[in-house]
Formats: C-alpha cells, structure tokens, sequence
C-alpha cells in the first residue's frame, strides 16, 4: 500500500527534517531513496512535493545547503541548521502527540504485542 | 550503471528549463536527480533519451513548471506571514501612537507631534498598503480588488489630511475633501451596486451602504464645523489690531519734559520684553516669526491653546515673564501712582504659578495692553 499524497504533505517537512538529523548531510535523490528504503516503498516522496520543500526549509533558515560539482552537473546537500535541529525536536514531538490524539480521536486499537 | 556524459547533461539542463523552471537551484536539483535516476537505473547501454523523458514525466501531473510554482507559492507564503506580522505591529503602534500622543499634546509633554507624527505616516504609508497587498490577495474579483485599491486611497488620504491638519500644513482641506469625494461617489456606488445584486447579501449592502453614507455625512458636516478656525480668525484679526494700534502710538511725539530718563529707560525695556515674549508665543503656534496680514489666504492659524514647552517653569518664556513682573514692579515705584500698571487683572496676579495657565490670546492682548499702558504714560496722555 501506498499512502495518498495528503497524508504525505502534512508530514513531509518533519520526514526531511528527521532524515537530516540521522543523516549530517544528504541530497534530494538520496532522501527520496532513503525513505522509499526505510518505509518498504510505502512512502514514496515525489520530486514535486520534496524540492519546493527543500526551498522553502532553506528559506526559513532551518537547513544550509553546500553546493557540489559532479563532471558538469551540481549536487546540493542539505544539513540541518541549529535553529533546524530545535525544530525538528518540535516537529516530531509534535506529530507524535498528533498520532496519539488520532488513534484517540479515530478509537484506533493498537496491536498488542 | 548507466554513465552520463557531459553533452547528456546539457540536454538535460536545456529541457528542464525549456520545460518552464527558471530558478537556478530548483534546476540544479532537479538535473542531479534526474542524472541519479538514470545512472542507477538505466542499463549501461540503455536508450537515455526515451529513458529520460519517461523518467522526467514521473515528475510532474501536467507541466515541469508546477514544481516551481509550488516553491514559489511556499516561499511567498512565507513573506505573506512576515507581512502580515509586519501589518499587524505597525497597526498596534500606530493606535498606541495616537493614544500616546493626544495624550502628550493634551499635556504639552515634548515629543507629543514627533509621536503623533510618527503614528500617522506609520499608518498611511505602512500599514494601509500592506493590508491593500494582502487584501487583493485574499479576493478574487477584479471589482474586490478594485474596492479594496479605492479604499486604501480614502484611507491614506484620510490619515494623511489629518496628520496636514494637526500641522498646518498646506493641502490638508482639500485632501479632506477628496477623500471624502472617493469615498462618497466612488467607494459607496461600486459597494453598493456590485452588493445589492447579490440576494444573498442585498439587506446587509443596503445597511453597510446607510451607515457609510451618514458618517460621510457626518464627516462632511464636521469640515463646515471646522470653522472653528473662524473663532481663531477673529482672534488673530484682535491681535494684528493691538498691534497696529500700539506701532500707531509709538508714533506719536513722547512728552520728555515730564518723564524722567530712568522711567523713559524702563519703558523701553518693557516694551521690547513684551515684544519678545509676542515672537515666542507666536512661534509656539504657528512656527513663524510673527503673523502676515493675509494669514487667513496662507491659511496660517493661531490656535488657542496654552503656551508650549517655551513657557514651562524654567524655560526661557517663563523667564521672560518673570522679568517682566519684576521691570513691572520697579516701574510702578518710579511713576505717579495715577500712571501706575494696574496688576489686578493683569498677569502679574499670578503668583507663583507652575506654569502659565492663560490661553495664548489671553497672554498676547495682556502683553499688548501693558504696552499700551506704557506708550500712554509716555505720550503724556495723563489722567487729572
């Protein structure tokens, strides 16, 4: 199964966010693929949803980016910034408490081990 | 593994723009991405054309360019917040400013103008149009967004006209007027003809429409109320008067014979104190040296108020009113008790004031009365 687009997008930011602070430093494909790894193809970050992402994280001073030159073409590798790194704490506190509030909200039973 | 050589990324880096993404690093990122893809996906001696343009299609629904619209729209949603903080700060500001500043000016504290200043071109000139950028945003038709452009201009125009009142400034009736005028046959019509097809929101147009035309009226009636600026005409024609008439009997030949040259001295001193502390209080009001006689087409006006800050206890207008109680006092011992300075009802009866309390006009004819006092006595005019 793989999840519907909606589901991706409000969580998207805290992934990329999450992803970086296990990883220093990573570029688009390499985030996309890790994902993609991590989830068993569940979650499939598409390019039009992961670089407007990307830009706008960079915008607000969350991650730095490094440029670099492979032959002709130019790699750019994202890490988190501090304030980046403060965030992402935020953020995924902040979506766990939101899954817990959903299985609450939907009565979800949680599998029992 | 597939290897791209340089004339591939190339044609890669000129499809993707052609393709409509024109930011640089949205390009780069994309061009290495897709170059991954390829290079990990495509057998070594694989099509990479038609690899490529499948893979590129997994890109997008319609159009490559979607994907930098999108970083646009994230990135302008961004500075849609810093404006709107920005928006909502230099309105708080501004209301805080009004209140702080009447309040200053009712007190004659310093700074009361600087802040009221302040307020009014913080309002005009930044928070009126960042609201009119954030506004058209919000709405979509072409007659909103013009509504919401007209009633910006009336709201610019209509701090501003007040800001040109409080100072005097030239302009500031006739700016009233038009944006009274936008208001009133251009806002209100397209208001309420664009509201009143709308069944949905036809009663509220017809009560919006009401209430709008009334407070113009109201607004417009307060223009004619202004005329208070007529009481302070008159007041100032009182004042060029006293003027005239003390300049008429400096004229006259001074009767020596009967005057000792002390007394002749002080007179002198007297008059010219007065004369000084008139520039002060002339300046206080209106900014000039002193008022020219077709003030009232200059639009200059002499409100009445109560001296500035010149006149606080300490300054050097409240100096000048302590030297001239004290030249006042001497005089009277030197001359007869009949040509004596009545103090009664003079400003010298105001001992130990903290500050002068007399209105502007009542400090100015006091001055020009002592001084007609003076020229009598001088003049001979005697009483026997």
């Amino acid at each position: 199964m793989i999840y519907s687009s909606e589901l991706i997008k409000g969580t998207l930011k805290t992934i990329v966010l999450k992803l970086l602070a296990d990883n220093k430093k990573m570029y688009g494909y390499e985030i996309t693929q890790k994902v993609k790894d991590l989830t068993l193809n569940k979650i499939q970050i598409t390019e039009g949803a992961l670089y407007p992402t990307l830009h706008a994280l960079e915008a607000d001073g969350l991650v730095t980016t490094e440029s670099e030159f492979i032959g002709k073409r130019v790699r750019k590798y994202y890490t988190l910034s501090p304030s980046g790194k403060n965030k992402t704490k935020e953020k995924v506190s902040e979506l766990a408490d939101f899954m817990e509030t959903m299985k609450f909200l939907l009565d979800i039973k949680t599998k029992t081990v | 593994m597939y290897r791209i050589s340089d004339q591939q990324i190339d044609y890669i880096i000129s499809d993707i723009g052609a393709r409509g993404v024109e930011m640089e690093s949205l390009q780069q990122n994309l061009v290495d991405h897709v170059c991954c893809i390829i290079e990990n996906n495509l057998e070594e001696n694989g099509d990479f054309e038609s690899f490529y343009q499948t893979t590129i299609q997994t890109f997008y629904k319609d159009e490559l360019w979607e994907i930098e619209e999108e970083t646009l729209q994230l990135l302008t949603h961004k500075n849609y917040y810093t404006m709107k903080k920005i928006m909502i700060y230099s309105g708080t500001l501004s209301v805080a400013g009004f209140i702080v500043g009447s309040i200053f000016k009712i007190m004659h504290w310093p700074g009361a103008s600087a802040i009221l200043l302040l307020s009014m071109v913080n309002i005009s000139l930044i928070f009126l149009p960042l609201l009119f950028i954030l506004k058209t945003r919000e709405v979509n038709t072409m007659k909103d967004k013009l509504m919401v452009a007209i009633g910006t201009i009336f709201g610019i125009l209509f701090s501003l006209s007040s800001l040109f009142k409080i100072f005097h400034w030239p302009g500031a009736n006739l700016m009233w007027l038009i944006a009274l005028g936008i208001l009133m046959f251009l806002f209100i019509p397209i208001y309420f003809f664009s509201g009143i097809r709308n069944p949905e929101t036809k009663i509220n147009t017809i009560i919006t429409s009401i209430i709008l035309i009334a407070a113009v009226g109201m607004l417009f009636t307060l223009t004619s109320l202004r005329s208070s600026s007529q009481v302070y005409f008159g007041n100032t024609y009182n004042y060029l008067q006293g003027e005239e008439l003390i300049t008429r009997m400096q004229l006259i030949k001074n009767d020596t014979a009967t005057q000792n040259p002390e007394i002749i001295n002080l007179s002198k001193e007297i008059i010219e104190n007065c004369k000084k502390i008139k520039e002060k209080i002339i300046i206080d009001g209106t900014g000039l040296k002193s008022i020219p006689d077709d003030f009232e087409k200059k639009d200059i006006i002499l409100q009445e108020s109560v001296p500035g800050k010149e006149f606080h206890p300490g300054e050097s207008g409240m100096e000048l009113i302590q030297k001239l109680k004290k030249q006042i006092n001497s005089y009277n011992t030197l001359v007869n008790k009949n040509n004596q300075l009545p103090i009664d009802n003079s400003i010298e009866k105001m001992e130990n004031m903290n500050s002068i309390q007399l209105s502007n006009y009542n400090l100015l004819n006091s001055l020009t009365e002592i001084q007609l006092f003076i020229l009598q006595n001088e003049k001979g005019l005697k009483f026997n």
